[in-house]
């Protein structure tokens, strides 16, 4: 039999995924953050003894679950493979020592905390909540006093580059963010938070969805709710600018409507750059499916097989080995009563070779 | 008479179509043939890239999966070739285009010859004036009766001892009808055959059917003429419309009237063909903007409209 290249993993959580990412070091540590109120530690490549009995279907062991007071919508690594943050529905970031399970409120906001990112090389721990700011903290310094950012708009999606944060709004904003800038402000203690690096509008006319960060420091890519995705640069030149792109992707057409074809446009709900190959990035959308596209060459690379259902997030492994896919029902206008209850997996795909590999530009 | 619409087309119709070389499928526009062949022909079985030639499918092949590209994919046997550089109608061969028209052209006319041959509907432009769905072709049975009948009444008259002045003009009549109806149930021949000669030879053919009618009218002389005049009308027009030979000619003729009647209105005609090109595309823009269904469209995210939901709402404690 060919190698099992895609498998599911056992014991997943109980509801909808928000987040999942692979630890900064060990290439099989995996970190799921559910809207069940907890957060998933597994090691995707081993199986444990009291796995199921189906003759090897589910791989992977789930090695703790950490409890939360409310629905965890994003999760992170912090300085190790031990560390993680997580944004909390309750309006707390928290820090999660993953071995002993020992939780410690960080931060608080005044409403949802919706994303959470850490940048090692600045140790600098930033939130972004629907209260509209960043709260941005050193976890190895407690002793400074937060800085607080105010944002025009809620965020929705943020990222980290190397030197760069990246923060995407309502009203189509974007706001980038210097990493280095938002330290020395931190560390000087003076309580004035410093303007965005650079203020965008956002290329795309929708909702943005999600931001993902070029592990070149290049650029970053996002995502709306209407079947699209942006990429650009951050030089300010007009040539770089002159470069961003966008395209459509994860539609379908439905032929079976009485009015002719109609196109069904589906969010993408996660974007997420190969930290190898640092032109590909995967594009996961709302029609279950997951993608790989190369940056600079503008093609698409390849295309997964449909999951079974709305793809909420994605993630590479720091060797950029693995690809893991958060699968669960997407909500859709005009859902009432949404569950994840039952239906929410997380599927494993280890690439090959040159599986995301990109041709460069032609 | 205006020209009644057919839901059978023309020739020039069929004709017109696009159609492909590969496989000899014809299409209600090149939009359609050019969709099929990137579909069925041009289309990568590596990836499902369609493209638009064969030669750019052999390139593709070359450069992407480096193989080479031996054939076209699903092709009649003698089409496979990757010699001829096809894109829609383009680059077709003079010659395998002549092939393709008689062949239309051909099963075209045999279509209708079967289709006149089934329904008994003469060609267009035959039928209006005599239609001969009027004409009676009597049977052989029918023949002998009435000559039987006949017989039976100039006996009569012999027995009756009247003179015999009145039979010949009713005899030569029934003499010239009858070989013609006998001949036109049996061979289309000789449409006029001489009246004087055939007919010493009918009544062994008859004779042996032949039983005098009991039942004749004594009224009989009233009988023939009622019946006769009406014959010559109806006969006449019977060879065009039967023998499919003459039928199909004088299709050929009236499609040889109506191409010349074409002939003029043809540069019309080709004006809107050579419009076509572009409207495809203009098509295809419109497409774009086709219905669009967004499976999630708000101003808040998802995530905000799940936070609402009693099932995932966090109530802060009052601190």
């Amino acid at each position: 039999m060919a190698p099992t290249t895609q498998f599911e993993l056992a014991q997943p959580p109980n509801d909808a995924i928000s987040s999942l990412v692979f630890a900064p070091d060990a290439p099989t540590r995996l970190l799921v953050s559910s809207w069940d109120k907890n957060v998933y530690l597994y090691d995707t490549h081993t199986t444990s003894e009291n796995g199921d009995a189906e003759g090897g279907v589910s791989h992977g062991t789930l090695l703790k679950t950490y409890e939360h007071r409310a629905p965890v919508m994003d999760v992170c690594f912090g300085a190790d493979d031990n560390e993680a943050f997580t944004a909390g529905m309750d309006w707390e970031v928290r820090r999660v020592d993953l071995e002993s399970g020992e939780q410690t409120p960080v931060s608080k906001h005044t409403a949802p905390v919706r994303r959470v990112v850490y940048s090692k090389a600045h140790s600098l721990l930033i939130s972004a909540s629907w209260d509209s700011t960043l709260h941005i903290h050193n976890p190895s310094n407690p002793s400074l006093t937060p800085l607080t950012v105010t944002l025009p708009g809620k965020p929705h999606a943020m990222a980290a580059s190397p030197s760069k944060v990246i923060v995407a709004m309502t009203s189509r904003l974007v706001h980038i963010y210097d990493l280095a800038t938002l330290a020395g402000a931190l560390e000087s203690q003076t309580g004035s938070a410093p303007p965005p690096w650079q203020q965008r509008e956002s290329s795309l006319k929708f909702l943005t969805r999600a931001v993902a960060a070029m592990p070149s420091d290049g650029g970053y890519a996002t995502s709306s709710i209407e079947g699209r995705v942006a990429v650009e640069w951050f030089d300010a030149s007009a040539e770089s600018q002159a470069r961003k792109y966008a395209f459509k992707c994860h539609r379908q057409t439905d032929n079976t409507a009485a009015a002719g074809t109609t196109d069904v446009v589906y969010p993408v709900n996660a974007l997420a750059f190969h930290p190898v190959h640092g032109n590909t990035f995967a594009s996961a959308g709302g029609d279950a499916t997951v993608a790989l596209w190369d940056a600079e060459a503008k093609r698409r690379m390849k295309v997964y097989q449909k999951f079974a259902d709305s793809v909420a997030a994605v993630a590479f492994s720091a060797d950029g080995r693995f690809l893991a896919v958060a699968v669960c029902p997407g909500f859709e206008t005009g859902m009432e009563d949404y569950s994840g209850e039952g239906c929410t997996k997380i599927v494993i795909r280890e690439l090959g070779e040159n599986e995301a590999k990109g041709k460069g530009a032609k | 008479m205006g020209k009644k619409k057919r839901s059978h087309p023309d020739v020039e119709d069929i004709l017109s179509r696009p159609w492909c070389y590969y496989c000899e499928r014809d299409f209600e526009d090149l939009k359609l043939l050019i969709s099929h062949q990137k579909a069925k022909h041009f289309k990568c079985d590596r990836c499902g890239r369609r493209l638009n030639t064969a030669g750019g499918l052999s390139v593709h092949m070359n450069q992407v999966h480096k193989e080479s590209l031996s054939h076209v994919e699903n092709a009649l046997p003698n089409r496979q070739g990757l010699d001829v550089e096809i894109f829609g109608m383009e680059g077709i061969p003079e010659d395998v285009s002549q092939q393709h028209n008689q062949r239309i052209i051909q099963n075209f006319y045999q279509a209708q010859a079967d289709r006149y041959a089934a329904t008994g509907n003469p060609p267009p432009g035959q039928g209006s004036k005599n239609p001969p769905k009027k004409l009676k072709i009597e049977s052989p049975d029918d023949i002998k009766k009435r000559l039987a009948e006949h017989r039976a009444r100039i006996a009569a008259q012999k027995a009756a001892g009247g003179a015999p002045t009145h039979t010949p003009p009713l005899v030569r009549p029934m003499a010239r009808v009858l070989p013609r109806a006998h001949l036109l149930a049996h061979s289309y021949n000789s449409p006029f055959p001489p009246p004087g000669g055939q007919y010493p030879g009918f009544p062994p053919q008859g004779a042996p059917g032949f039983s005098p009618p009991p039942q004749y009218p004594q009224g009989g002389f009233n009988y023939p003429p009622s019946n006769l005049p009406s014959r010559p009308g109806s006969n006449l027009p019977a060879p065009s419309g039967l023998p499919l030979d003459l039928a199909s000619l004088g299709d050929h003729i009236d499609q040889m009237i109506r191409d010349l009647e074409r002939g003029e209105a043809a540069p019309k005609s080709a004006t809107p063909a050579t419009a076509e090109e572009p409207a495809p595309e203009k098509k295809s823009k419109k497409d774009k903007d086709k219905n669009v269904r967004m499976v999630y469209d708000d101003d808040l995210s998802p995530e905000e409209r799940m936070a609402l939901m009693p099932r995932y709402a966090f109530v802060p404690q009052a601190v």
